[in-house]
């Protein structure tokens, strides 16, 4: 059967914004540092694809790798993504249901309609948006509406492609699939690997951040497109029976079974 | 007393936020959460090191926000930060969950600007196991680097 | 009759390596016999099987990106006894034999300097000397990942030929 493999990118994007680069701004990870998976945790991740095959040569397990982006200092992954929407509405609606109040009360002071200002937030636009885009309200880190650009938080990182060697040798052939998964918003990048051709294999991920920026007394959201790399190490060896170490033979059944 | 510039109205700004990255599959199986606890925070660029080890070392400020939150290795499984022991002097951290939601992170406020590294121990729940899991290697939060001493 | 029968072993690795047991539910075992196998679905799985038949235990991980190996497939022996030594030739290898049973696997795993178990196939053809109306009880040992709690077994599913 197929083995999957989860490769997390994790972007320090408030750094990467900064210096307009990905370089020392991205953490990759695995789950196969037990099978062979170098600098897990750093910039320099090589991933262990152990491929196998059967004594006819034919290839034996497929490996499916799975990229999976996620921002440091953002709400996490694991927050379902249609969350932002889902906080914003919920901000709404307490914030009319106040305004009722404060109209029923017939009266509305300063610091009440200051304390509303701030809750309703302030919305970004995509640029060059015109239409098709929902305004997003901006929330900060912990979830809650926010006003401050210096505080929002930041969108996931979108991979928009991986190309390079490993695609160009057609070592994997990635593309981007639809996942009944909420976690990773429907949507992520996968390939499978034809593992039999051993050797390091680096490839290139094309990543989109988004930044919040200031223009005719609108915030817009911008996209910043920037690279890094990661490698493959693709091995190979040769399926054996288990109960005799070579082909297929008799159970190895004892004389007499175990009673009970 | 170094002169300030005049207070200014406190304007939000984004925590540092300090990730812990757990392999949780690995960690069970192991018994060994600190070759599968990888810690990051968003101050890189004010002098913090330790990136990817249990031992991360945290440059803050009096006054900052930290929060601390969670990535899982394997999305599907269950990890939570549980507790974190500092010195309340320094610290005094809270358990908070995303509105509307069960996962949780926490937050602090740094009450003083620190001389000497103040270490922190971490908990962890993983998988359905009710016993938290603490790694021995201890982060810390720090005070400016000595190169970054405002002489101001 | 069926010339193969395939015994899938489906496993929430997160489960069981918290909870330390392959039972509570963490461990299903089901075949596709046709010859009237009994417990499909628990850890108590008895298979029904004629002789020729080639029977393979697959596993299969409930969260996608657990690895779970099969570490070993041991029948359990109720016979203290040796078998007498006029006995004719036994179905299987017997020692001294280039094949010890259960044969441990060690080389066969070792890829590029770590223990890859995925490599092993766990299949074997029923023997014709096979007892039937017996159920021959096997240790069912899985690899969750990688580690000192990374190994654990069952002693429960069997085998009976009809």
């Amino acid at each position: 059967m197929a083995q999957q493999h989860g490769i997390i990118v994790l972007f320090d994007v408030e750094n990467a914004l900064r210096t307009r680069s990905l370089d020392g701004n991205t953490y990759w990870f695995d789950n196969m540092k037990f099978l062979g998976s170098s600098g897990v945790g750093t910039e320099q991740l090589e991933t262990i694809v152990p491929g196998t095959y059967f004594l006819d040569g034919s290839q034996a397990t497929e490996q499916v790798l799975n990229w999976l982006p996620a921002a440091l200092g953002s709400i996490p992954p694991t927050v379902p993504r249609n969350y932002l929407a889902e906080q914003a509405r919920a901000e709404d609606r307490r914030t009319l249901e106040e305004l009722a109040s404060l109209s029923a009360e017939g009266g509305v002071g300063e610091t009440e309609v200051k304390q509303l200002q701030r809750r309703v937030g302030k919305r970004a636009r995509k640029a060059e948006s015109g239409r098709g885009l929902t305004p997003a309200k901006l929330l900060d880190v912990t979830g809650k509406a926010t006003s401050s650009t210096e505080a929002y938080n930041y969108p996931a990182p979108v991979i928009t492609d991986i190309t390079g060697e490993a695609v160009t040798e057609k070592i994997i052939y990635p593309a981007q699939y639809g996942s009944p998964d909420m976690i990773y918003d429907g949507w992520y990048w996968a390939a499978t690997v034809d593992t039999s051709r051993p050797g390091v294999y680096a490839y290139t991920v094309h990543v989109q951040l988004h930044e919040l920026v200031e223009r005719n007394d609108e915030l817009v959201w911008e996209s910043v497109d920037l690279t890094c790399e990661s490698s493959l190490k693709i091995i190979s060896d040769p399926k054996r029976n288990g109960f005799t170490g070579a082909g297929l033979g008799v159970l190895p059944l004892p004389p007499v079974p175990a009673a009970g | 007393m170094p002169p300030r510039t005049r207070q200014t109205e406190r304007r939000p700004v984004r925590p540092v936020t300090i990730t812990a990255v757990v392999d949780p599959v690995a960690a069970l199986a192991s018994e060994n959460l600190d070759d599968n606890l990888y810690l990051y925070d968003t101050n890189k660029a004010a002098g913090s090191t330790g990136f990817g080890t249990p031992e991360l070392r945290s440059r803050v400020r009096k006054g900052d926000t930290l929060l601390w939150n969670v990535l899982p290795l394997e999305c599907e499984t269950y990890v939570a930060l549980t507790d974190i022991e500092i010195d309340p002097r320094i610290a005094e951290p809270t358990r908070k969950v995303y509105p509307g939601t069960d996962i949780v992170f926490w937050t602090a406020e740094v009450k003083q600007d620190l001389t000497e590294p103040v270490p922190y121990r971490l908990s962890f729940l993983l998988g359905t196991v009710s016993t938290p899991f603490s790694p021995t290697a201890r982060p810390a939060l720090a005070g400016p680097s000595d190169e970054g001493k405002e002489g101001r | 009759m069926k010339d193969r029968i395939s015994i899938v072993v489906m496993v929430d690795a997160v489960g069981a390596l918290s909870e330390r047991t392959l039972h509570n539910g963490n461990l299903s075992l089901v075949d596709d016999s046709a010859a009237g196998s009994q417990h499909q679905g628990t850890p108590d799985l008895v298979t029904a099987v004629v002789p020729g038949q080639v029977v393979q235990w697959t596993p299969i991980h409930v969260d996608v990106q657990t690895p779970v190996e099969i570490h070993a497939i041991e029948f359990l022996s109720g016979a203290p006894v040796p078998p007498p030594a006029d006995e004719t030739v036994p179905p299987y290898p017997v020692e001294p034999s280039a094949v010890p049973v259960p044969w441990t696997g060690a080389d066969a795993t070792a890829s590029n300097g770590h223990d890859n178990h995925d490599l092993l196939v766990w299949e074997g053809v029923v023997p014709y000397d096979m007892t039937p109306g017996v159920p021959y009880r096997y240790r069912l040992s899985l690899k969750l990942h990688d580690g000192p709690n990374s190994v654990l077994h069952i002693d429960s599913p069997a085998l009976l030929r009809v």
